[in-house]
């Protein structure tokens, strides 16, 4: 067999199986000198797929949409000098959402580091504030070790990206190694917690019991831990309001009758208002971004928060948590869950009555319209939330959905409603353009045969338009629904809101591609759509091509913002409704 | 604000006080002082050793002394900040630590 137990192989060599070894599937990737020794490696094996992208920013992307929908590692092959540091954007990308990520960057021989050599750059010092750790090889020998350790850290307690250095000479063919994969790793200065503190659990639970308007607000750290059934099963003890952030949706049924939509900026209202007035707050991996609190002091004031995290430094960082649960959150989940059952009979769910009928007057005061899309009529412009809509009924809400960061992602987040975790990949934390692309393309590779919708906008998507190109070399029917409002949307509307309607650099003077041509060019297929009477037709047109990449160029009313939004330095009460109504 | 002693037990590795050093420029933090030695007597560490079941040995590990200016609330945020680092096997301020990642209400240091 060509995989076993000691082999005398080379550095570059040892490195592929090493990731064989380690289940990895694919790589994302492009060459450059420092790195033709693994290139040359590649070429001789044909367990780990390489998929060559066009410029090392969607490989980091790529890698990133295959880890938040596969929950697996992504991993990225970058060389060195302008190979890494195009990667650096895809990776703070991930560390900022805590996605697991391995990239192995090239970097010049040993002997050259220091010297200003061809293509150096000091990639450990560059991505050291965006990493969860990194690691130098400075020993061929140390290759399979290198690779486990960093895998274990990358998937381990909080994920993150974890960036390996690998100097030309390391990989090179002429020196051989005795290969073998470590069976286990531990690192005596690196211990995540997993299971909780039963004092705490016995505390959080107390609180619960107590509590009389509890709300569940669910984030990303509960779709890293895959918590799903965990926060079901809680919530049917329960029987409390849930809402996610934008990180988290999905983690919860949106379709569930307690569900409330997502909270913060452009939460819905009701989200907002329950958080506002929540007697008790349980945090599940959410990490009380300022997208979330708003003014921080202002934020629930009469609330207990029950915070659980894997990550220490993340509770009682922005927002004073009076139980904290440390630990991995599925685990402390199903701690709670059993202290919670052996006390069924001090939970009232009948004492959360009121509660729930104070949100269901909150939902029918300012909820969102999701009836848009029944409208055909011409007489106005087609409405971006509509498009969203649209997606919606006719993917029935199984697809997997990218986005970009601007007004679409918004709209995206609001009206596709996830019922399953792992749906919805967007950049939250760092709030990346040109991530659409890219990352659909990531979880087309690793779900061929589901529905894959980047969700986009016309500023977005040009920022990484060029792996159109690696969708047609590795036939990625994605579909492409370009929100075109001709500006950069997000920006216009704080500038019509907070700059007096001066709209400064946020629209491009009629300079936009026909994206209908780009996408033929490409060998794709293109569609514009403009009229509203044109929209249902035209969609269902385009996800009838199933094995064709189509782009979908939809014109939609300019002048939309993105309601509800909150008013700053204010409390989640504090929001805009539309744009003449403030709560 | 007022001026703490952090005292940190790392792994001597490339690299590593760069990482400690970067964080505080990273999260705001402000360093008055640093000071670092390699460890060559284990004695102190004795117990450090027993919990973590692993034997120190020559150049293995770093001691820092670093003083720095903060609110109480900014310390356990640096602490647990440093904590998360993977090379630090223990941080401490006198009066808690963080031994590989565990919290103990005494100064191990």
């Amino acid at each position: 067999m060509f995989y076993g137990k000691k082999l005398k192989l080379s550095g570059a060599d040892m490195l592929m199986h090493a990731l064989h070894d380690e289940g990895v599937e694919m790589i994302f990737g492009y060459p450059g000198g420092a790195a033709l020794h693994i290139y040359d490696a590649i070429f001789r094996q044909d367990k780990v797929e390489h998929i060559l992208v066009r410029h090392e920013q969607g490989a980091t992307h790529a890698a990133d949409g295959y880890a938040r929908s596969t929950g697996k590692p992504g991993v990225v092959l970058v060389t060195s000098g302008p190979g890494a540091t195009n990667a650096i954007t895809g990776i703070a990308t991930a560390f900022m959402d805590s996605i697991p990520m391995v990239v192995l960057s090239c970097q010049v021989a040993s002997h050259l580091i220091g010297t200003d050599a061809f293509q150096e750059t000091d990639m450990i010092g560059v991505s050291r504030p965006i990493v969860k750790h990194s690691y130098t090889v400075f020993d061929a020998e140390e290759i399979p070790k290198t690779i486990k350790e960093a895998f274990y850290v990358a998937t381990s307690g909080r994920p993150g990206p974890v960036v390996i250095d690998i100097p030309k000479d390391m990989t090179a063919p002429e020196n051989l190694f005795d290969y073998q994969y470590p069976d286990e790793v531990s690192i005596r200065s690196y211990n995540p917690p997993i299971n909780p503190d039963k004092d705490q659990v016995e505390r959080a639970v107390e609180a619960i019991i107590k509590s009389n308007r509890p709300v569940i607000y669910a984030g990303g750290g509960a779709i890293a831990s895959n918590a799903e059934e965990e926060l079901s099963q809680l919530n049917e003890i329960m029987d409390a309001p849930v809402t996610n952030t934008l990180m988290g949706l999905g983690i919860y049924p949106a379709t569930h009758h307690r569900f409330l939509g997502m909270l913060g900026m452009h939460g819905t209202y009701q989200a907002n208002m329950a958080m506002h007035n929540a007697d008790l707050i349980i945090a599940v991996g959410a990490r009380f971004d300022d997208r979330i609190t708003n003014s921080p002091s202002k934020f629930a004031p009469n609330a207990k928060v029950i915070h659980l995290d894997v990550d220490h430094s993340s509770v009682s960082k922005i927002i004073e948590a009076n139980v904290a649960v440390f630990g991995q959150v599925k685990n402390s989940l199903q701690a709670i869950i059993r202290t919670l059952k052996e006390r069924t009979e001090d939970y009232d769910k009948e004492a959360l009555k009121p509660w729930h009928n104070k949100i269901k007057e909150w939902k029918s005061l300012h909820g969102l319209n999701y009836g848009l899309y029944k409208d055909e009529s011409d007489s106005h412009q087609i409405l971006p939330q509509a498009v969203v809509q649209h997606v919606y009924q006719i993917t029935k809400g199984e697809a997997f959905i990218t986005s970009d960061v601007g007004q679409h992602q918004m709209f995206a987040a609001q009206y596709y409603h996830f019922d399953k975790p792992r749906r919805w990949i967007n950049s939250g934390g760092l709030g990346t353009m040109g991530f659409g692309l890219p990352s659909a393309m990531g979880v087309k590779l690793a779900f061929p045969n589901d529905e894959v919708v980047c969700i986009t906008g016309e500023g977005s998507i040009q920022m990484c338009i060029q792996e159109l190109s690696t969708c047609l070399q590795y036939n990625l029917p994605i579909k492409i629904i370009n929100i075109n409002n001709e500006a950069l949307g997000m920006v216009k509307q704080w500038q019509d809101m907070n700059y007096g309607g001066r709209h400064s650099e946020s629209t491009y003077q009629n300079s936009l591609p026909d994206f209908v041509k780009l996408a033929e060019s490409y060998g794709h297929v293109g569609i514009k759509i403009e009229k509203n009477s044109e929209l249902k037709a035209g969609l269902e047109k385009a996800f009838a091509m199933k094995d064709k990449l189509v782009f979908v160029d939809i014109y939609v009313d300019p002048s939309e913002h993105v309601y509800p939004m909150l008013v700053a330095n204010n409390s989640l009460e504090d929001m805009w409704l539309s744009k003449d109504k403030k709560t | 604000m007022i001026k703490r002693k952090l005292i940190l037990i790392m792994e001597n590795k490339p690299g590593a006080l760069v990482r400690v050093v970067g964080l505080f420029h990273q999260r705001g933090y402000n360093i008055e002082s640093l000071h670092v030695d390699p460890v060559e007597d284990f004695t102190p560490y004795k117990h450090i050793e027993d919990k973590l079941d692993t034997k120190f040995e020559s150049n293995q590990i770093s001691r820092l002394t670093i003083h720095t200016m903060v609110s109480n609330t900014l310390m356990r945020q640096i602490l647990r900040q440093l904590n998360k680092l993977i090379d630090v096997i223990a941080v401490s301020n006198e009066e808690t630590t963080y031994l590989k990642g565990v919290l103990l209400d005494e100064n191990l240091l």
